[in-house]
C-alpha cells in the first residue's frame, strides 16, 4: 500500500486497515486496528491524527502494546527492570542479558494523556501528597499502586544527582511506599580542569576523567545487581554485544531524524517522529521489534523522500522543538498551524548518539551517561541545540514547558537567550499540561503567531 | 553579634557568619583570635547558603565565609517571579546579583533549582560561581569521596580567587577554634553551631560516628508555651520571624529542624582524627547532614525521630516554600511517619509568615494540640 | 442563660444562640460581610438577640471565630474556625469523622478522633482554585446563578478537565472551552471536578468515614457528588451547613463557661 502521506483520524485508520488486510499487508502478533485500543480506555486517541502509513501503524500498535509484552515477558520467566530517570543507560545493561526486560516506569506521564485522565493515577499523586504542582510524571506513583498499567518490576534503579527535582521526589515517595530501589548516582557534568584528564563524550561535550571514573562504579553497582537478578554472567563481552545492538536502534533513529528533518516536503509528521525517538530509551520492552519498527518507519520515509511526497506544504515553518509534550495532540496542533518538524531535543539527545563501540563497555556507558544535556549546565544543552538547529535548517524553536517540571522554570530562559543570540530565531515557550482541551485556542494562537512570524522573516 | 547588626556594617568590616542562624533570638558566631587572624589575609568575601559548604574550609584558605541567607531585597530584582521557580533559589540569586559585598559565590548541587541558578548566575553576573557537587547518594564509599574530591576542587578554586592552600596544621586549628555557641556555661564549646553535645568532655576524643547529638535549646524554653518542631528546608531572614509568631500565638519551637537551622549543623569533630586527617574529618562531619535531597533519605526520619524524642516536641510544623518539590513531596510522608500532627506551611516567600493567613493556622494547630 | 457564637467568616457573619442545656438553638442570623466588620457583627448579634426576645444580660459568653473573628468587639474569647466547625458538625452529626469545609475564599479538611475532637488539619487559605471563588467566576461566566450550577453540572456526561492551578487562568480555560463549544454542564462539572480534586489532595489517603461537607460551598447542589466521586466514597451534607461555624463556637462558649 503506498497512499499520498497524510495524517488521518482513528476512524479513518480503522477503515484502512480494512484494507491493509485486503492487501495483504503483514502486520505483526501485536498489530490491528487502532480502535481496539480505544475501547482499552485510550480515548484521547480519537483526538488525534496519524501518519497513514502501514509503517506508522506499526509504531502505534508496537507503543500501545507494550503493557501486554511486559505481562508476556514475565509470565515467560523473564525479569523486569524498571529503569527510572534514566534515558538509555541501564536498559541497554540490561537487554544484553535475555532474560531481562527493562521498561520505562516514567512512560506513565502519558498515561493521563491517552486515558484523558480516567485512568485516576493524578488522583492518586494527589492523594500521595504529589499534586499538580508536581510534573505529569507523577502518573507513575499512581501506576504502582494499581499496578493496571505495567507489572511491577522485579528491579527498579534510578539514577539521582544531576537530575530533576520533581523526578527526585517522586521516586522517594515511591521509595516510601516501600518500593526498594537501586539509587545510583550521576553527577553534575562538567568541563575538566586544567589538571584534570579530559574525556571527549559522544554529542561533543567532555569531562574530567574522574567524573566518567566515579559513573562507571556506580554502573558496576548496577551491573552487579542485574547479574544477581538474571542469574547470569553480565561480562564485559555480552555488554559490548547489548552496545552494538542498542547503537542498531541509535543508528536507525539517527538515520530517520536526518532525513525527516532536512527533507521538503516533510515526509513524518511529528507525532509519529516524538513515539519513534521515545523508543530509545528503552525499546518499548523489545529491542529486536523496535529495530524492526524502526527500519520500517526509515524505509517509508525514504520511499516518500525518493517520491518528492510528504504530509506537510513545502512552505511549511520548520520549527526545532525542545522538550516532550504531556499532550500528544500539540504535535498534531504544530501541523495544524502551519509547521512542521525540523529537528527536536526531547531531553533525551545522548539516547541517539552511538555508544562509543572502541572503548570498554562501562567506559562507554558511564561515557554515554554523562553526556546526557540535562547532566551539565543548560549553557551545554543550549550548544548542542543551536548546532542541531544550524544542521537541520529550523526557522523558530519552541520550548515546551513541562507543568511542574523544576528544570523549566530558569532553563527555558536560558535556552531562549542563548538561542537568540546565536541563531537570531524566534523562540516560543509554552508550557502543555496533559490535557490541553481548554488551553488549545490559546496554543493555537501562539503557534500561528510564530508561523506568521516564520513567514514575515522569510519575506524580510 | 547579632545577625542585623552583621548585616548593617560596611562590607569589609563585617565579620564573617559563619552558620545561619536558628532563631531570631540567637545571636551570631564568635569567632576566635587565630580564626581572625586568618580574615586578616584576605577581605575577600565567599557567599554561598548551603549547609554542605564548609565554612571553615573556607576560612582555612584565608578568605571570609558569609552564609548568605535572602533576606529577600526589595526593589526590582534581577530575576522575576517565574511559575516553578523556588522562591529562595530565586532570592538567593537576586541577592547575589544585587550584591556589591561579594567577591565570590560557591552553589552546591542539592536541587536542580539551585543547579539553574548556577546556570544563570554565570550568565548574569561577573562573580566568579563555583558549582560544589553534593552527592545525592550517601551510602557508598565512592560518594562519600566524591565530596571529598569537591572540597578539594573547591580548594583550587579559592586559591585561584587568591586564597592560600591551607596546611593540615591550619585546617585543623580553624576546625578547632570556629566555635561558636549559645548555650550553659558550662558546656563546652563544639565545632559549629550553637549547640552543644553535653555527653563530650573535654578528653573525649571518640566521638559517636553518625549520630547527631545535639540537645535541644534550653535556653529558649518558654515554660508556657506548646514545644513544637519546625521541620523543613531553609528558611529566608524574613521568614524567621515565625520563631515569633509561634510564640505570639502560644507556642515554642523547641527543635528548628530546617536547613538554615539546627539540622544544617555538621557533625562534632573527633579531635583526634581532626588532628591526623582534618580535611577528611571535615568531609566526614558535613556529608552526614541530613537532609530531603539525599537518595534515600532515611537519614533524615532516623535523625528526626530521635531529636523530636529528645526535644519532646508535641506537633510539627512543616515549612516548605511554593515550587521546592524535595521538601514538598515529604509532607505527606512526614504526616504518615510521624506520631505527631504535623501543620503545613507553605509560602510564596512573600514574608507570609507574620500573616493573618499564617497566624491563623498554628492558633488552629495549636487548639488542637491543647 | 444563653451562649453565643459568631463566625465573622469572609463572605458573611453567622450569630448562633444557644440554651443553657447546649441542645437547642434559640435563634441564629446572617449577614452578607462587608467593610466594618465589628459593626455588622454586633448589629447582627442585636438582632439575633431581639429576634428570642432575649436581653444582653442573658448571654453568658460570647466567643468569635472565623477569619474576622479579632475584629470582634463583643467577643469573650476567640477560636479559630477549625475547632468551631468541628465541634459544630459533631454536635449535628455525632458520628462525624472527618470535615470538609468550603466557603468562599478557602477551605479546610478536618479529621476528628473518636470523641470528636480535632486530631488533624489541612487548609487552603492562599490559592482560590479549591474555594467557593472558583464557582462564582464560573457562574459569572456562564450567566448563571449558584443555585443553578448544580442542576446544569447534573446534566454533564463529560465533565471538562480544567488543568490550571489558578483561578484567573482557569478562567481563561473556560473562555477557551465555551470557544470550543463544549456544552455549559460540562464546564461547571469540571470546575465541581477540579475543586474536590485540590480537596483529594489536601486529605491525603485513609480519609475516614463519615465524611460530612459543611461551609456555604456545601449549599451548592453537585459538590457533594464531584466529592463523593473524588473520595471515592459516600459524603454527606452537614444540616445547616453555613451555620456550623458559629454554632461550634457558641457550644464551646459554653463548654468554656462551664469549666469556669
Amino acid at each position: 500500500m503506498s497512499e499520498t502521506p497524510r495524517q488521518i483520524t482513528l476512524q479513518e485508520w480503522d477503515r484502512g486497515y480494512e484494507r491493509l488486510q485486503a492487501a495483504g499487508v503483514s502486520q505483526p502478533t501485536y498489530g490491528g486496528p487502532l480502535g481496539r485500543h480505544v475501547d482499552e480506555g485510550d480515548a484521547r486517541l480519537l483526538k488525534l491524527r496519524f501518519d497513514n502509513s502501514p509503517a506508522a501503524l506499526r509504531l502505534w500498535n508496537f507503543l500501545l502494546t507494550e503493557e501486554d509484552r511486559l505481562r508476556a515477558a514475565r509470565d515467560n520467566g523473564k525479569k523486569l527492570v524498571g529503569a527510572m530517570k534514566d534515558l538509555g543507560t541501564v536498559p541497554v545493561m540490561a537487554y544484553s542479558l535475555d532474560n531481562l526486560v527493562a521498561f520505562y516506569p516514567d512512560g506513565a506521564w502519558w498515561i493521563p494523556c491517552v486515558m484523558e485522565v480516567n485512568s485516576g493515577l493524578l488522583q492518586i499523586a494527589d492523594s500521595l501528597g504529589i499534586d499538580e504542582s508536581f510534573c505529569p510524571v507523577r502518573a507513575m506513583l499512581g501506576a504502582f499502586v494499581t499496578e493496571a498499567h505495567f507489572p511491577i518490576p522485579d528491579l527498579l534503579t534510578c539514577s539521582v544527582g544531576a537530575t530533576c527535582d520533581d523526578f527526585s521526589a517522586i521516586a522517594q515517595r515511591l521509595n516510601g511506599l516501600g518500593y526498594p530501589i537501586l539509587w545510583w548516582e550521576i553527577p553534575h557534568r562538567r568541563a575538566p580542569e586544567d589538571n584534570e584528564e579530559g574525556v571527549h563524550l559522544p554529542g561533543g561535550f567532555s569531562a574530567p576523567r574522574g567524573q566518567i571514573e566515579f559513573v562507571k562504579a556506580e554502573l558496576e553497582r548496577v551491573r552487579i545487581v542485574l547479574q544477581d537478578l538474571a542469574g547470569r554472567s553480565l561480562d564485559d563481552e555480552a555488554l559490548a554485544r547489548g552496545i552494538v545492538k542498542a547503537n542498531r536502534v541509535r543508528e536507525l533513529l539517527a538515520r530517520l531524524r536526518e532525513v525527516v528533518f532536512t527533507a521538503t516536503p516533510c515526509p513524518m509528521p511529528a507525532l509519529e517522529m516524538l513515539i519513534a525517538e521515545m523508543l530509545a530509551i528503552h525499546f518499548c520492552s523489545d529491542q529486536d521489534e523496535t529495530i524492526a519498527v524502526l527500519q520500517k518507519l526509515l524505509d517509508e520515509v525514504h520511499r516518500r523522500v525518493a517520491a518528492g511526497t510528504g504530509y506537510s506544504s513545502v512552505q511549511a515553518a520548520r520549527v526545532f522543538w525542545v522538550n516532550p509534550v504531556a499532550d500528544l495532540q500539540v504535535m498534531n496542533l504544530l501541523e495544524d498551524c502551519g509547521g512542521r518538524i525540523c529537528g527536536t531535543e526531547y531531553l533525551l539527545a545522548h539516547a541517539l548518539d552511538p555508544i562509543p563501540p572502541d572503548v570498554p563497555p562501562m567506559e562507554a556507558l558511564a561515557q554515554m551517561a554523562l553526556a546526557d544535556p540535562m547532566v551539565g549546565s543548560a549553557v551545554d544543552r543550549a550548544a548542542r541545540i543551536v548546532a542541531e538547529i544550524r544542521r537541520f535548517g529550523a526557522e523558530a524553536v519552541i520550548v515546551s514547558r513541562i507543568p511542574g517540571a523544576s528544570h523549566c522554570a530558569l532553563e527555558g530562559e536560558i535556552l531562549g537567550e542563548i538561542v537568540r543570540e546565536e541563531c537570531g530565531l524566534p523562540v516560543l515557550e509554552i508550557e502543555v499540561p496533559p490535557l490541553t482541551d481548554a488551553v488549545y485556542p490559546s496554543l493555537r494562537t501562539r503557534l500561528e503567531a510564530l508561523v506568521e512570524t516564520v513567514a514575515n522573516r522569510r519575506s524580510r | 553579634m547579632s545577625r542585623r547588626a552583621i548585616l548593617a556594617l560596611p562590607p569589609r568590616a563585617r565579620r564573617p557568619c559563619y552558620c545561619a542562624l536558628a532563631g531570631t533570638r540567637q545571636t551570631g558566631l564568635m569567632m576566635l583570635s587565630s580564626i581572625e587572624s586568618y580574615m586578616a589575609r584576605s577581605e575577600k568575601i565567599i557567599a554561598y547558603t548551603c549547609p554542605y559548604v564548609p565554612a571553615e574550609w573556607i576560612a582555612a584558605h584565608g578568605l571570609r565565609p558569609y552564609r548568605l541567607i535572602p533576606l529577600p531585597r526589595e526593589g526590582t530584582p534581577a530575576i522575576p517571579r517565574l511559575e516553578g521557580l523556588c522562591p529562595y533559589a530565586r532570592a538567593f540569586a537576586n541577592d547575589v546579583a544585587a550584591g556589591k559585598d561579594v567577591d565570590a559565590v560557591v552553589v552546591t548541587t542539592m536541587c536542580d533549582q539551585m543547579r539553574r541558578v548556577f546556570d544563570l548566575l554565570g550568565r548574569r553576573t561577573d562573580v566568579p560561581v563555583f558549582l560544589l557537587n553534593v552527592p545525592s547518594t550517601w551510602q557508598t564509599v565512592a560518594a562519600q569521596r566524591l565530596y571529598l574530591d569537591e572540597l578539594k576542587r573547591l580548594g583550587r578554586f579559592l586559591v585561584r580567587l587568591g586564597g592560600h592552600e591551607p596546611t593540615r596544621e591550619e585546617l585543623a586549628r580553624v576546625m578547632l577554634d570556629s566555635v561558636g555557641w549559645v548555650g550553659p556555661p558550662n558546656a563546652l564549646p563544639r565545632v559549629w553551631g550553637p549547640l552543644l553535645n553535653p555527653r563530650v568532655s573535654s578528653t573525649d576524643t571518640s566521638l559517636t560516628r553518625g549520630l547527631r547529638t545535639h540537645p535541644t535549646r534550653s535556653d529558649q524554653r518558654h515554660p508556657e508555651g506548646v514545644p513544637l518542631a519546625i521541620v523543613g528546608g531553609p528558611l529566608m531572614q524574613r521568614d524567621r520571624v515565625l520563631f515569633d509568631t509561634v510564640r505570639d500565638c502560644g507556642g515554642q519551637i523547641v527543635l528548628d529542624a530546617t536547613e538554615t537551622g539546627q539540622r544544617g549543623q555538621p557533625e562534632a569533630f573527633d579531635r583526634r582524627r581532626l588532628a591526623e586527617e582534618p580535611l577528611t574529618e571535615l568531609a566526614q562531619a558535613y556529608f552526614h547532614i541530613p537532609d530531603a535531597s539525599r537518595r534515600p533519605n532515611s537519614e533524615l526520619y532516623q535523625w528526626l525521630k530521635e531529636e523530636l524524642a529528645r526535644a519532646g516536641a508535641r506537633g510539627i510544623l512543616f515549612h516548605h516554600y511554593v515550587w521546592c518539590d524535595k521538601w514538598h513531596a515529604e509532607f505527606t510522608r512526614l504526616k504518615e511517619w510521624a506520631k505527631l500532627p504535623v501543620l503545613r506551611l507553605d509560602s510564596e516567600g512573600e514574608g507570609e509568615m507574620n500573616s493573618a493567613r499564617v497566624r491563623n493556622r498554628i492558633h488552629a494547630f495549636l487548639e488542637t494540640l491543647q | 442563660m444563653m451562649y453565643a457564637g459568631i463566625d465573622a467568616g469572609s463572605r458573611a457573619i453567622k450569630v448562633v444562640l444557644i440554651g443553657e442545656d447546649g441542645l437547642e438553638v434559640v435563634a441564629k442570623g446572617q449577614v452578607d460581610q462587608g467593610v466594618e466588620q465589628d459593626r455588622l457583627a454586633c448589629r447582627l448579634f442585636e438582632k439575633v438577640l431581639a429576634d428570642a426576645g432575649v436581653g444582653r444580660s442573658q448571654v453568658r459568653r460570647i466567643i468569635a471565630t472565623g477569619y474576622g473573628r479579632n475584629a470582634v468587639s463583643i467577643a469573650d474569647t476567640t477560636i479559630t474556625e477549625i475547632t468551631c466547625h468541628a465541634v459544630g458538625v459533631r454536635q449535628l452529626v455525632p458520628a462525624a469523622r472527618t470535615v470538609i469545609d468550603i466557603g468562599g475564599q478557602d477551605s479546610k479538611l478536618v479529621r476528628l478522633d473518636g470523641n470528636g475532637r480535632v486530631r488533624d488539619f489541612a487548609m487552603n487559605d492562599r490559592c482560590a482554585a479549591g474555594t467557593g471563588r472558583f464557582l462564582e467566576v464560573v457562574a459569572d461566566r456562564l450567566g448563571l446563578s449558584l443555585g443553578d450550577l448544580g442542576p446544569m453540572a447534573a446534566q454533564s456526561r463529560s465533565p471538562a478537565t480544567i488543568s490550571s492551578m489558578c483561578v484567573v487562568f482557569a478562567e481563561t480555560e473556560i473562555i477557551g472551552l465555551l470557544a470550543a463549544g463544549r456544552a455549559c454542564e460540562d464546564i461547571v462539572a469540571g470546575v465541581q471536578t477540579a475543586i474536590a480534586a485540590r480537596i483529594v489532595a489536601m486529605a491525603g489517603r485513609n480519609v475516614e468515614a463519615p465524611v460530612i461537607f459543611t461551609g456555604g460551598v456545601a449549599r451548592i447542589s453537585g459538590m457533594e457528588t464531584a466529592l463523593q466521586t473524588a473520595l471515592g466514597q459516600p459524603v454527606a451534607i452537614s444540616p445547616e451547613p453555613q451555620m456550623t461555624g458559629a454554632l461550634g463556637a457558641a457550644l464551646l462558649a459554653r463548654r468554656q463557661q462551664d469549666s469556669y
